[in-house]
């Protein structure tokens, strides 16, 4: 079953358009905002700034910032399109005639979605990756971890875990919202208005302050923040392409974070799961 | 499986949508090695049975069995022995028809390229099976449709409308193989809205209307239902008065130099005996089985709506 579902997937267009979308996001990243901006600045303050933002190691928790924003944005589109499209095109109705559960079907569903995802995200990382270390060779700095307060091998394991699970919220609520309005559009523009309008939401709350600024800790915007905080590199603050800010130190704590994140995922499998479940199908 | 075990049964089946009651208490059974056609106008719960039995749609009340198990605690079990097309078949545009066929084969445990060209041959798509699925006719689809439903070599065949979109060598073609299917032993139910369709390809039928199941039966039984008796006479004008009075004979019509006598066939010698005793003598006379049709628009009361 999980085969069917991967062909399915590589079969299409949209993943490598995706791919390439993100590649473009991180090489805007990596050359426009950071490469060329340290070559144009003068000042030295600025130009150490500006070598954080695109040079190995300080970049890795940039790049994978932007690659949690952009990749949770994406793949949402993917998986939202791959639920929608079952029920627009009436193939939903193939796979429980032929003896396939709801809830058999939608787990290959996520579990096919956790590949693509997985590997998706890992190719971003090795974009990436390949992107900072040409950009940090242009300035004839070394590409290395051994700086202060760098990172090890496995630390860099863990903060490309870190951005993977800040993924999850989003494409969860994609998959959810397509499942329970048997649509692409709701999904994916359901979770894209979501998106901009948290962070627009997280601002005006923190601006207001007191009990307005605590109620921050129930969006999963403000707690996906504190887990890519995590990634900092010693107390090097970092810029990236989300509209939210890891930099703050109002953040919660990460396990914190890691468990209000992984209460939303839940929340948006169980009612997809029990809607689809009791759902009737007609063509 | 032997011959009289029941493959489908329905029972009391009820599917309501709001104020509209689709389906009302239907109770059928399909027994193995039949070719059942589910016979109905447009709109009276064909594809709502057929969505209920397949578990796409949770009935209101009642429930199905499919070779003997309760679909409501293992409908997995049973659609794994069943091969279904539904009307309008649906299929990912993006693939091959051959793709199409390998994911539908994923769902059913896996099958390999051997079993592929068979049912592609089968359904004469072989020569497109590479060919996307978005550049098919409706007729191709609905072909594609059969080969998928038919992929695992299902004990149990449910069509709702498989010769919809074809053209009329298309529709020839999908009933013999219907047929053929019955023949090898293959239990079909097979849903229609054309009456010449189920009176070629079935052996048994179900007529429904309105959600409700009017009558069901062989259909030969059925046809015997109403008998009527065909005959010449030297005259018929006196035939008519006579026959008329005659108490177990319902009715007389002329047509043309025929006469049209509704009547049990078994009493055919002494009606011969009724008329001779009038010096009227018969030149022929045969026995008329009523068309599906006819029976059809007398089950569902249409031909006294269209009179």
């Amino acid at each position: 079953m999980l085969a069917a579902e991967l062909l399915k997937i590589r079969k299409r267009w949209m993943p490598y358009v995706l791919l390439l979308a993100m590649a473009a996001i991180l090489a805007l990243h990596i050359f426009l905002a950071g490469y060329l901006t340290w070559r144009n600045a003068d000042d030295p303050f600025q130009r150490q700034e500006a070598l954080q933002s695109f040079a190995l190691p300080w970049s890795l928790p940039a790049f994978l910032g932007t690659a949690q924003f952009w990749g949770a944005i994406l793949l949402g589109i993917l998986v939202a399109s791959s639920v929608g499209t079952e029920h627009s095109w009436g193939t939903v109705r193939q796979a429980i005639i032929r003896g396939q559960s709801r809830s058999q079907y939608l787990t290959v569903k996520l579990v096919a979605m956790s590949v693509v995802g997985g590997i998706g995200f890992s190719l971003a990382f090795g974009i990436g990756l390949a992107f900072s270390a040409i950009a940090t060779a242009l300035t004839d700095h070394p590409i290395t971890l051994d700086v202060p307060g760098g990172p090890s091998l496995p630390e860099v394991a863990l903060m490309v875990l870190r951005a993977a699970y800040g993924v999850l919220p989003y494409v969860l609520l994609a998959f959810c919202l397509s499942v329970v309005g048997r649509s692409t559009t709701l999904g994916v523009a359901g979770t894209l208005v979501y998106v901009f309008v948290e962070a627009i939401v997280l601002s005006i709350l923190a601006g207001i302050g007191g009990h307005a600024a605590d109620a921050r800790a129930f969006f999963p915007g403000h707690n996906v923040s504190a887990i890519l905080a995590a990634n900092r590199i010693g107390d090097v603050d970092f810029f990236s392409f989300a509209f939210r800010d890891p930099t703050r130190r109002d953040l919660p704590d990460p396990t914190t974070a890691a468990l209000v994140v992984g209460g939303y995922c839940l929340a948006f499998v169980v009612i997809a799961f029990s809607v689809f479940q009791r759902r009737d199908i007609s063509s | 499986m032997s011959s009289s075990e029941v493959v489908l049964r329905t029972i009391g089946l009820s599917k309501r949508y709001g104020h509209l009651l689709a389906l009302n208490e239907m109770t059928l059974e399909v027994h193995s090695g039949q070719v059942y056609g589910f016979l109905g106008p447009n709109g009276s719960g064909k594809t709502t049975t057929i969505s209920l039995v397949l578990g796409l749609i949770a009935p209101t009340g009642g429930h199905v069995e499919m070779f003997g198990l309760d679909t409501r605690t293992h409908l997995s079990e049973a659609l794994h022995r069943t091969g279904a097309v539904l009307e309008g078949p649906s299929f990912y545009p993006l693939l091959s028809g051959r793709d199409n066929l390998r994911v539908c084969g994923a769902l059913s445990d896996g099958v390999d390229e051997k079993r592929l060209d068979e049912v592609l041959d089968l359904v004469g798509l072989q020569a497109r099976g590479r060919d996307k699925v978005r550049t098919y006719s409706l007729g191709m689809k609905q072909r594609l449709g059969l080969a998928a439903a038919l992929l695992h070599d299902p004990e149990l065949l449910i069509l709702d409308e498989p010769t919809n979109g074809l053209d009329p060598a298309g529709i020839r073609e999908v009933r013999h193989l219907i047929k053929g299917l019955g023949q090898v032993g293959k239990t079909v139910f097979v849903s229609s809205h054309l009456l010449s369709e189920v009176e070629q390809m079935c052996d048994h039928v179900g007529i429904v209307k309105e959600g409700r199941l009017l009558t069901q039966g062989s259909v030969t039984t059925l046809l015997r239902r109403g008998e009527v008796l065909e005959m010449q006479v030297t005259d018929p004008d006196r035939a008519v008065q006579v026959l008329g009075g005659l108490k177990w004979v319902d009715a007389v019509k002329r047509e043309d130099d025929h006469l049209v006598v509704d009547a049990p066939r078994q009493r055919a010698a002494e009606l011969s005996r009724a008329l001779a005793e009038h010096q009227i003598y018969l030149a022929e006379l045969r026995p008329r089985d009523s068309s599906l049709e006819e029976f059809f628009l007398e089950v569902t009361g249409e031909e006294q709506a269209q009179s």
